[in-house]
């Protein structure tokens, strides 16, 4: 797929290049400029920063250190998930199967903590056991699909598409045919919902557990600050922006990308290389999952037409990322899921309808191309 | 013509291995009709059919579009968007005092045009502004997505005439016991007398427009300009062909063949819905991709797609009559996609 894109490209600039997208065009002093030039690169953080600013105006309660903390909260996941895909989508493929993997994590952690809760063994064995089956579990589907691009030569849309239902398939086996798997010892959700710090203005300081007078009812007296899901979507992130950029391991990723021929002329084993991408793909998902599971306390499954996967797509490419490999970095995708999540949250308190929210998405991706097909140069 | 046995040995096996989907179907229907007495008849064979009615469509709508060496992620959400036009101005129609036939004709009809403009925007995306397939049909996904969740607003259509329901469940042709013949109308028997009925509806309306883009892709012009398209885009335009008017025209047939399947799903449930074709999207490049097409495009054919999504209707209704949970649906269709294309890279020139 990734070469048919690059193919069909080529041919069409060259034809387009009369009418179609002004490249430049009327435009194009202001995209000399240094401005111009932050601008067009950065167009996404632009627009994120301007939606932030209109959605203050338009909802009451949107700019609020709250507001901010439940968008991190609940994106977790997507945060994660598109991390993952980042990684593929730079070596020039796709891994569709990310978000079965998530929902698979999600549901296998909790039926094994339901089921080693009831036979009454120790909490925290429990709690280790359900987290190691997860985890384990979800390297699975990467090593698969590492396994059939590289050995069998099977295009990663389709190797990845397959293990989509795959998933999908044994997620709906252990959920009973999705029923979300209920049983997980509810002590999960206080690692999963808790903040690092509570601040009670008159009394006291605690970290990670609120002060014991303060009940559900009346937690919005106190102020509570960074939520636990917050460190762990930084520790994913830094971590692979810091693979992705400092090592040779990303080094090789991104010359895969940019050249399979050239890559393997170097001298970089590629097929090892992308075993080893799918995997961690396929494992930063389950992380994911796995602390859906956390938040939630129920295993939940990936609906179906849930898309996360496409949703995953869609933050990398918005955040930079070039579907024909090659290009594409971490802090961007983080931006990319921030629109995606502040177009959504801004919405809803806005009042209007979230239904919105899909067909924003699709304007923004279509938007994200135009403009990097429109100034090559300067990516 | 040389034959010698050798040459004559490797050729049977590589004709079995570009046929597997032949052997495979002839076991999968075996393995069924061993474990379900009731699997081997003329009534299991129409409820495959009236079943995988929605398969066979998409898979058409991916066909065009992977042809061109495209892909078209949008068909799920375009069928879910044409299932709640199709209801909604049906209802209206009917609102407005049209008789429930009349009502029907003029909401598919309407249906149809509209169910264009989905893939006019994403031909238009690919062909002139040149955005990647996969990204301009994930956002056309998305807008059908908003759009037919803004016109439901999380409630499906209900109240369509039952006229709709008579249409989408019934049958072309009944045999009365008596061996009198009547159209469309199920004859009022005696109890314990069984009515034989012949050809679904949707299935007669689903194969109608199939054959119809069977010959127009097989037999004219534009169908070999398309394979011209998938197989080097550069040749295409050195030769001549209008590439991106074509282009165009392969993303409308795409969205015509979706709001196809959403007609004929508004039909069968009487009730339109954003979802209706969510989990659709699998089947349907699984279809193509079984039925031998290449995802680098230039290749594939109609028929070889109808076999490829029987194979999914097969499984899907023979897995229901053998009692097994419908997961196990999603992880053969996934494993039998990915062996298709192993399969196809050790037999390659399947599609010759």
């Amino acid at each position: 797929m990734a070469d048919q894109g690059r193919q069909a490209a080529r041919p069409a600039r060259s034809l387009a290049s009369k009418g179609g997208v002004a490249s430049g065009g009327a435009a194009g002093g202001f995209f000399q400029t240094p401005f111009g030039r932050f601008s067009a690169r950065n167009w996404a953080l632009i627009f994120l920063i301007l939606m932030i600013v209109i959605f203050s105006f338009a909802g009451p309660g949107f700019f609020d250190i709250a507001n901010f903390q439940n968008i991190i909260h609940l994106n977790t996941g997507t945060f994660l998930l598109a991390a993952a895909e980042t990684l593929v989508v730079i070596t020039g493929g796709i891994d569709l199967s990310i978000g079965y993997v998530y929902g698979l994590a999600s549901v296998l952690g909790a039926k094994v903590m339901q089921i080693l809760g009831a036979g009454g063994m120790a909490l925290p064995a429990v709690i280790a056991l359900g987290m190691l089956a997860a985890l384990l579990v979800s390297i699975l589907p990467g090593l698969g699909n590492g396994f059939l691009i590289t050995r069998f030569k099977v295009p990663p849309f389709i190797a990845t598409m397959g293990m989509w239902g795959i998933c999908n398939g044994v997620t709906l086996f252990l959920s009973d045919g999705f029923m979300p798997v209920m049983g997980a010892p509810s002590q999960i959700n206080d690692i999963g919902n808790s903040y690092f710090l509570y601040i009670d203005p008159s009394k006291s300081i605690r970290f990670f557990s609120k002060p014991p007078y303060i009940t559900l009812t009346n937690i919005r007296n106190i102020l509570r600050l960074v939520p636990n899901s917050l460190f762990l979507t930084l520790l994913v992130l830094l971590i692979l922006g810091f693979v992705m950029s400092r090592t040779r391991f990303g080094r090789h990723t991104y010359a895969i990308g940019g050249s399979m021929d050239a890559a393997v002329r170097a001298g970089i084993n590629v097929d090892r290389h992308l075993v080893m991408i799918y995997v961690i793909s396929s494992f930063v998902s389950g992380v994911a999952g796995l602390f859906n599971l956390f938040q939630t306390g129920i295993g939940n499954y990936t609906p179906s037409g849930a898309n996360y996967e496409l949703m995953a797509v869609a933050a990398v490419v918005i955040g930079g990322a070039s579907l024909t490999g090659g290009k594409g970095r971490i802090l961007g995708t983080a931006v990319g899921v921030l629109v995606l999540a502040v177009l959504e949250n801004g919405l809803q308190i806005a009042g209007i309808s979230a239904f919105y929210r899909y067909i924003g998405v699709g304007v923004l991706l279509t938007i994200a191309v135009i403009i990097d097909r429109a100034f090559p140069d300067l990516f | 013509m040389s034959t010698d046995t050798v040459n004559q040995k490797s050729s049977l096996q590589e004709r079995l291995g570009r046929n597997w989907i032949g052997i495979f179907i002839f076991l999968l229907v075996l393995i069924f009709s061993l474990s379900a007495r009731a699997f081997f008849s003329v009534d299991t064979a129409q409820l495959i059919f009236f079943n995988g009615t929605e398969v066979f469509l998409l898979g058409i709508a991916e066909l065009f579009v992977i042809i061109t060496g495209g892909i078209d992620l949008s068909v799920g959400f375009v069928m879910g968007f044409s299932t709640v036009v199709a209801s909604k101005l049906i209802v209206m129609f009917a609102g407005l005092g049209l008789p429930p036939l009349a009502s029907i004709l003029a909401g598919s009809v309407a249906t149809m045009v509209i169910g264009l403009l989905p893939g006019l925007v994403n031909g238009w995306l690919v062909a002139y502004l040149r955005v990647p397939a996969f990204i301009a049909t994930f956002s056309m996904l998305g807008v059908t997505h908003g759009i037919s969740e803004l016109m439901t607003q999380g409630i499906p259509t209900k109240n369509l005439p039952s006229l709709a329901g008579m249409i989408g469940n019934g049958s072309f042709l009944y045999r009365a016991p008596n061996g009198a013949l009547s159209f469309f109308a199920r004859p009022q028997v005696a109890r314990g007398q069984t009515v034989i009925a012949i050809l679904p509806n949707m299935v007669v309306f689903a194969f109608f427009f199939i054959l119809i883009f069977a010959f127009i892709l097989g037999r004219m012009k534009f169908g070999r300009h398309l394979y011209a398209i998938g197989g080097n885009i550069d040749a295409a335009i050195r030769s001549g062909i209008n590439v991106k008017r074509d282009l165009i025209k392969a993303y409308v047939i795409s969205s015509l063949f979706a709001s196809l399947a959403g007609i004929s799903y508004v039909m069968k449930y009487i009730t339109g819905k954003p979802d209706a074709g969510a989990n659709m999207l699998l089947e349907a490049i699984a279809a193509v991709v079984i039925g031998g097409a290449s995802m680098a495009g230039g290749s594939g054919t109609v028929g070889r797609t109808i076999l490829g999504a029987l194979v999914i209707a097969i499984l899907e209704t023979g897995l229901r009559i053998i009692g097994m949970q419908t997961f196990m649906t999603y992880i053969l269709v996934g494993a039998i996609l990915i062996l298709a294309v192993i399969i196809d890279q050790i037999f390659p020139n399947r599609n010759r």
